[in-house]
């Protein structure tokens, strides 16, 4: 089953488990369904789902709305560009509700937008780090790897009171699931997911670079060098005792991040890593050429063989 | 009920005029928009409003906080950011909500509470509680996008909401001729299909009697009804005469302490215009002089022992 289905089968489960919400978004019901994702839905009675309007700033406004009212409000848009358009909300109407989240009713409000992270593109969908949005208005939000993480995930979050924006990748979503190395730890409710515990080096990777350090940590392992690999999940680089106390024994870490962004997680992490006494400390992130803004392949490829030299000279 | 309401609408203008006499003394810290000339609607709508109903507010919110609290100490007491505010002290002025008083959200971004209301209302139509949501905006407010969006989204969802526009012809320091061209509200609701009506005389009793039956007609119906409200934000003042403006300058009130806006001895300066601009003013045509000195000196006593 790919990304996409899975996510499918997961949130039609979850929709019908919750009554009193509003699923909303352009094409959700229609077309072809976001690429699947919101295929065959059904809701409760008291339950909506609607094709929207396309208006993303009062799409997200109107979400806020229902959980501001005690209901929950889903919101599925086909772009992470899009939701640019409703930052002002994420931002100022939020800053409202939790600051009288003792007051308000418990209603809920989750985005879902998909980062089109699979190349070609253009210059209009670029726009592939998520955790600059959510760190703008310290906003709670996860990307979604792998099947354990969209288990988690979307069970405990999707309908959580609260808001939060949950990310999907367009580049994994034809792609086979990952379901190869279940996380052997999930820490601080899903925002970090640890999937090996090794004494040699610490693997951290965000943003939607888990494949990669997946492999990296699979080809390490090969040549005889253990690694814990942790998966930050979060799009808030908030609470990392975890990998703190990680890296203070392995003394090596390796950060790997696909975003196009200046100021990746792996350079917001880094600075936490200070008191590591870290012997080696490697980032692997994107070099964007200078066609960057025009279609291009947009593939994050890690050289491991040049990571085992550094890790071993 | 009618001595009531008319009670109310005092008690608006003067709570808000001893608001003004702190301000000047340079004591908040916040800013703070007063609602001066505003008095006749917002005592109309919070007199419209059923328990479950549903208001949302700009940042010129005073004169709405004032009739739905019906006390001023703790409006006072949430502009100094005191623990016994309205809010705690959480909100201050420009977000001031009041959810006990039906008061869900109150927003300083222009045009940002239309899509919330829209939200709102949805989630009363699948409680199917018979909830009416109340949105305000201003003329300014109609010029964003969201507006549009909004009206757009509530007729497409059969919402009901009624979306009250207090056009008083300023954004800030501009006048509306200066900055576009005339928008025809009630050409653009009917291109969508929604009921637009106009308010303008500030008789406070007809803006009643029109709000509860539009109130009826939204809800039976289940549909935005858009009402615009002409309104003056009193407090304007014209500067001393000038090289440059020998008559002086025209300078509109928007936000900050009215300097020409004085507590009088005598109740009759609480009117602060003399004709139909001022809801006071009208109010003092349909009771009489007497009536609303007598009804003022009451009042300004029940506030002073209030604050005391």
């Amino acid at each position: 089953m790919n990304y996409v289905e899975y996510l499918n089968n997961l949130i039609r489960s979850e929709v019908l488990r919750n009554d009193n919400s509003v699923l909303f978004g352009q094409n959700i019901n229609a077309g072809s369904y976001l690429s699947g994702l919101t295929k065959n839905i059904k809701v409760n009675l008291h339950s909506r789902i609607i094709n929207s309007t396309n208006a993303e700033y009062s799409l997200t406004g109107f979400g806020f709305g229902l959980m501001m009212n005690g209901a929950s409000g889903v919101f599925l848009l086909k772009q992470l560009d899009f939701l640019l358009l409703g930052i002002d909300h994420i931002v100022n109407t939020y800053n409202i509700i939790r600051n009288l989240n003792d007051k308000y009713p418990k209603g809920s409000f989750t985005i879902i937008p998909t980062i089109v992270d699979s190349g070609f593109d253009g210059p209009q969908s670029s726009f592939n780090n998520f955790n600059d949005l959510c760190s703008i208005a310290r906003v709670k939000g996860f990307t979604i790897s792998n099947k354990s993480e969209a288990d988690y995930l979307i069970t405990n979050h999707l309908f959580e009171p609260g808001f939060r924006i949950i990310a999907l990748s367009q580049r994994l979503g034809k792609q086979e699931i990952i379901d190869e190395n279940p996380p052997i730890n999930i820490f601080c409710n899903g925002e970090i997911f640890q999937y090996s515990n090794g004494e040699d080096v610490t693997i951290v990777s965000s943003n939607f670079s888990y494949p990669q350090a997946n492999k990296l940590s699979n080809f390490l392992k090969k040549n005889k060098i253990k690694a814990s690999h942790f998966n930050i999940s979060s799009g808030l680089i908030e609470n990392l005792s975890i990998i703190i106390n990680n890296a203070s024994l392995t003394k090596k870490i390796i950060l790997v991040d696909d975003s196009k962004c200046i100021q990746t997680s792996a350079e917001q992490v880094l600075p936490l890593l200070a008191n590591c006494n870290l012997e080696k400390t490697l980032i692997l992130k994107r070099n964007l050429n200078e066609n960057w803004l025009s279609p291009v392949s947009d593939i994050f490829e890690i050289d491991e063989e040049n990571v085992l030299y550094n890790l071993t000279n | 009920m009618k001595n009531k309401i008319f009670q109310e609408l005092i008690r608006n203008r003067l709570s808000q005029v001893i608001i003004n006499e702190e301000y000047k003394s340079g004591n908040f810290k916040i800013p703070i928009h007063l609602s001066l000339g505003h008095e006749a609607i917002a005592v109309a709508i919070s007199n419209t409003l059923k328990p479950q109903d549903k208001l949302l507010l700009t940042h010129r919110n005073m004169s709405y906080n004032l009739a739905r609290s019906g006390k001023l100490r703790p409006i006072i007491d949430e502009y100094y950011l005191k623990e016994s505010g309205l809010a705690n002290g959480r909100l201050g002025s420009m977000n001031l909500i009041n959810l006990d008083s039906n008061i869900i959200y109150s927003s300083s971004i222009l045009a940002n509470n239309f899509s919330v209301a829209a939200g709102i209302a949805m989630a009363d139509n699948i409680f199917d509680n018979s909830a009416v949501t109340f949105v305000l905006g201003g003329d300014g407010s109609m010029e964003e996008g969201s507006f549009y969006e909004s009206l757009v989204m509530m007729k497409s969802l059969n919402l009901g909401i009624i979306i009250i526009i207090e056009n008083n012809e300023w954004s800030l320091g501009t006048h509306i001729n200066e900055r576009r061209v005339d928008i025809n509200l009630d050409k653009l609701c009917e291109s969508l299909g929604i009921v637009y009506q106009k308010l303008d005389n500030n008789s406070v009793l007809d803006y009643l009697n029109t709000l509860q039956e539009t109130r009826i007609k939204c809800k039976q119906n289940s549909q935005p009804i858009c009402i615009e409200v002409n309104v003056k934000t009193l407090g304007d003042r014209v500067t001393p005469p000038t090289h440059e403006f020998p008559n002086g300058k025209y300078i509109n009130y928007h936000a900050g302490p009215a300097s020409t806006v004085d507590i009088k001895s005598d109740f009759y300066g609480l009117i602060l215009r003399e004709n139909s601009e001022d809801p006071l003013f009208v109010l003092q045509e349909e009771i009489g002089i007497e009536k609303l000195n007598k009804y003022g000196l009451e009042i300004l006593e029940q506030l002073k022992t209030e604050l005391l």
